[in-house]
């Protein structure tokens, strides 16, 4: 009888084991290409394999890079943002704090606009954000979402990982409506648009749009 | 047919809708990574485990091996190439450093490497934000250096630039396909 019994828990156990085992392995699969360390004592930490939110970069005027390239001797940049792309994934971007199943992001708290390290926007001329002037330099951006609303707070905390926010450095703060869009945004998308009075930095993600005014000095 | 009309009336608008929104980038293909040194530099940060000064920081994308030859065939030997994919690899210093007994001032420069079989070429070169290798101008360099490739038994995948520690600094480890280099950076 406990033969029996034993036999099988431990089929039960080894069963359980397997599937475990294979559905890491689908899962590892599915997540990242497969990557190959190599021998080389790199800090571990170091990831060889591309990140799951990827990093990207805009610049204002759009495409200046590429820009460059067919009109030598252009004028310096004025802006340029780089921040991390998550994926909706099927999941709520934002939702109150009672909602803790499946969302991204509660609303009244700090979101570093992305993923992993803080977002970075640099000015290469001075700007003005909501009446407050910033001297040409590198900034840090988060965000604070409402419902209907976005507070972005400049902030001088460079070179930050974008979890912890030292808001006695914030800088200048603007508040901005959420713009509801008709199409899904899949990936987190930040770029610049030009406006008469310098440019905007457009932030995207699911079906809504925020668009803030940067007036170049 | 009056719903057909219909149904492409409305498929119209709404491809006008898309069209009147801005263009969204897509998802990179080559996606952009940064290193820095110290490794993780803005973990370290947030911890308060910071116990060296902010060195350096590398911008670049990364390119995948996806079957490919690499070396030799996607690269041409003896060509210029932006160490990566879309915009130039960016370095940026926060100090004076040196490399090859050259001083660099801090400040940001744009890389690039010349593959070859048995060494590469590194270049630093002082001008920023540009795309690729198109409109590289030698004029501008700052220096070239000779780095020995190092041929690995492992393939890295995803072409990767990181920073390693040396007792006279850092190294800057360039690896992809079968190969290695180093770039030493004295500091």
């Amino acid at each position: 009888m406990f033969l029996k019994r034993g036999l099988l828990i431990g089929l039960f156990v080894s069963a359980a084991l397997f599937n475990a085992c294979r559905q890491q392995d689908k899962k590892d699969t599915a997540a990242e290409p497969k990557t190959i360390r190599f021998p080389v004592s790199l800090n571990d930490t170091v990831s060889l394999s591309i990140d799951k939110s990827p990093m990207d970069m805009s610049y204002f005027p759009e495409d200046y890079p590429k820009q460059k390239m067919l009109t030598p001797d252009m004028a310096s940049p004025v802006a340029r943002v780089i921040y991390s792309r998550p994926q909706k994934n099927g999941r709520v971007i934002f939702a109150d704090s009672s909602v803790s199943q499946n969302v991204i992001q509660h609303y009244g708290e700090e979101w570093r606009l992305g993923a992993n390290e803080a977002t970075e926007i640099e000015f290469f001329k001075p700007v003005t954000i909501n009446n407050k002037k910033l001297a040409a330099g590198r900034y840090i951006i988060y965000c604070i979402p409402y419902p209907d609303k976005w507070k972005i707070i400049f902030n001088g905390n460079l070179y930050s990982w974008g979890l912890h926010i030292d808001k006695t450095k914030d800088l200048a703060e603007t508040e901005l409506p959420v713009i509801k869009n008709n199409t899904e945004i899949e990936y987190f998308t930040m770029l610049f648009k030009s406006a008469s009075y310098g440019c905007d930095l457009v932030m995207a993600w699911g079906d809504m749009k925020v668009s803030l005014p940067v007036t170049v000095n | 047919m009056k719903y057909l009309f219909l149904v492409i009336t409305v498929l119209c608008f709404s491809f006008f809708d898309v069209q009147a929104q801005i263009k969204l980038p897509e998802l990179d293909k080559s996606p952009m990574d940064m290193s820095y040194y110290p490794n993780n530099y803005p973990i370290l940060k947030i911890q308060d485990k910071i116990t060296e000064p902010l060195i350096a920081r590398v911008i670049y994308s990364r390119p995948q091996k996806n079957g490919r030859v690499i070396f030799g065939e996607l690269l041409e030997y003896g060509k210029v190439w932006r160490l990566g994919a879309n915009e130039a690899t960016e370095i940026e210093f926060y100090t004076d450093v040196k490399i090859a007994d050259t001083k660099i001032k801090k400040g940001r420069y744009s890389m690039y490497g010349i593959p070859n079989t048995d060494k590469w070429t590194i270049i630093i070169n002082k001008e920023t934000d540009t795309w690729g290798s198109f409109k590289y101008d030698e004029k501008n360099d700052l220096l070239r250096v000779e780095v020995p490739v190092q041929n690995q038994t492992e393939i890295t995948e995803a072409f990767v630039m990181a920073f390693e520690k040396t007792t006279a600094g850092a190294n800057l480890v360039i690896a992809w396909d079968n190969i290695k280099l180093n770039l030493p950076i004295v500091f």
